[in-house]
């Protein structure tokens, strides 16, 4: 007698993809419910923008579908999986629309309170500055500080040694740091990132 | 550095930047287009199987094919050869082949192109090679027989492919009937 499925709310994110991978519709479904918001947040961190970051989302999930029986759940959580495929697709895509940066900046919440949207400024500026930084430092940001991964999960999402992957949050901290208070004295982000080239990681991470 | 600033403060920005991207909802998803995509890339991996399957069945036909052809080929080239070492060397001998009788003696149709063959150029060279063709590879009739074979001459050009037939006159009717 065959043990019966647990129900697919119940299921694992490894669980999830298992069944994907053999073929059960559902399960294919339910992950893209309870992780879409995950991958689109990251690539509207690193693109500031919510039309890619959408179509970022769906070519991800569609390379889950093919991919789905590669997830090696020893190599790291199946969220941090998606964040690889992810920024494989934010990669690709930046480089063939050469879209970095310079869509208007698109506001995150919907506006409320003064005090709101104060906050809410203060968010958009830095989130300009975040998509002003090299992408190496900005992908190191944008996972450790505002997808709050661990390092060695961010590390094997870069596919590179822990140590890059502190050494680059560290700069692209010192960098954004940089570029705000450069940014209260007039100076643009950009301008920032220009002097600070120098700074930028001889080794590239696959 | 100068003008840099203080890092508690930039952890403090990144924690609001962190809460705003938490109020981020991605647009609802569209279960209809996702369980379409899935079935149709669930159905291209489903074929792409397949295909790997009938892969080593393909290569084993392609290999059979080959060795066909190139058995084929090289009769025709060494037919070819033959002619033309005949044919190009004027003071040579013309090797005769014992049973083997002048075309000009049994042969009395005009070359017929064949179809699908590159067709004629007055330019180019070509061989005349005799055969016997088997019956059986043209269209029965009623009334003819299938058994035997006929005698023809094949108009082979330098690349080894067959452009025109004629047929022993002896023989004329029975393929006209054959292929009607």
């Amino acid at each position: 007698m065959t043990e019966a499925n647990p129900p697919i709310e119940d299921r694992t994110d490894a669980e999830l993809l298992a069944a994907i991978a053999a073929g059960t519709e559902q399960a294919f479904i339910d992950l893209y419910a309870r992780r879409q918001t995950d991958v689109y947040r990251f690539a509207f961190a690193m693109a500031k923008s919510r039309s890619f970051a959408q179509d970022v989302t769906q070519e991800v999930f569609l390379n889950v579908l093919e991919n789905a029986a590669r997830f090696d759940a020893a190599k790291g959580s199946v969220r941090a999986w998606l964040f690889g495929c992810a920024r494989h697709v934010v990669l690709d895509r930046l480089r063939l629309e050469r879209r970095w940066t310079d869509e208007a900046a698109e506001e995150i919440g919907e506006h409320g309170s003064e005090e709101h949207v104060l906050l809410q400024q203060r968010a958009v500026r830095l989130h300009a500055a975040v998509a002003q930084l090299p992408v190496e430092y900005r992908e190191a940001v944008v996972l450790c500080e505002l997808q709050e991964l661990s390092y060695a999960e961010t590390a094997a999402v870069l596919a590179c040694p822990i140590g890059t992957v502190r050494s680059r949050l560290h700069r692209g901290r010192a960098l954004l740091a940089a570029m705000l208070a450069e940014g209260d004295e007039g100076a643009t982000p950009a301008a920032v990132v220009g002097e600070a080239a120098a700074l930028r990681p001889r080794e590239v991470c696959s | 550095m100068k003008g840099l600033m203080d890092e508690r403060e930039l952890s403090v920005e990144l924690a609001e930047l962190r809460s705003a991207l938490r109020e981020l909802r991605a647009p609802p998803a569209d279960e209809a287009l996702l369980r379409a995509a899935f079935r149709a890339r669930r159905q291209r991996l489903v074929v792409a199987a397949g295909q790997r399957v009938d892969r080593g069945v393909r290569r084993r036909y392609f290999a059979a094919a080959a060795a066909v052809t190139a058995v084929v080929v090289a009769a025709v080239i060494g037919l070819i050869g033959l002619g033309r070492g005949a044919v190009q060397r004027p003071g040579a001998e013309v090797p005769v082949v014992a049973g083997a009788a002048a075309p000009e003696a049994t042969v009395a149709t005009a070359f017929q192109p064949l179809m699908y063959s590159p067709g004629f150029s007055p330019s180019a060279a070509y061989s005349v090679v005799r055969v016997r063709i088997p019956l059986s590879s043209f269209a029965v009739v009623q009334g003819t027989t299938v058994d035997g074979t006929i005698e023809a001459d094949l108009l082979v050009g330098e690349d080894g492919i067959a452009r025109g037939i004629r047929f022993n006159k002896a023989d004329t009717l029975l393929v006209s009937a054959a292929s009607e």
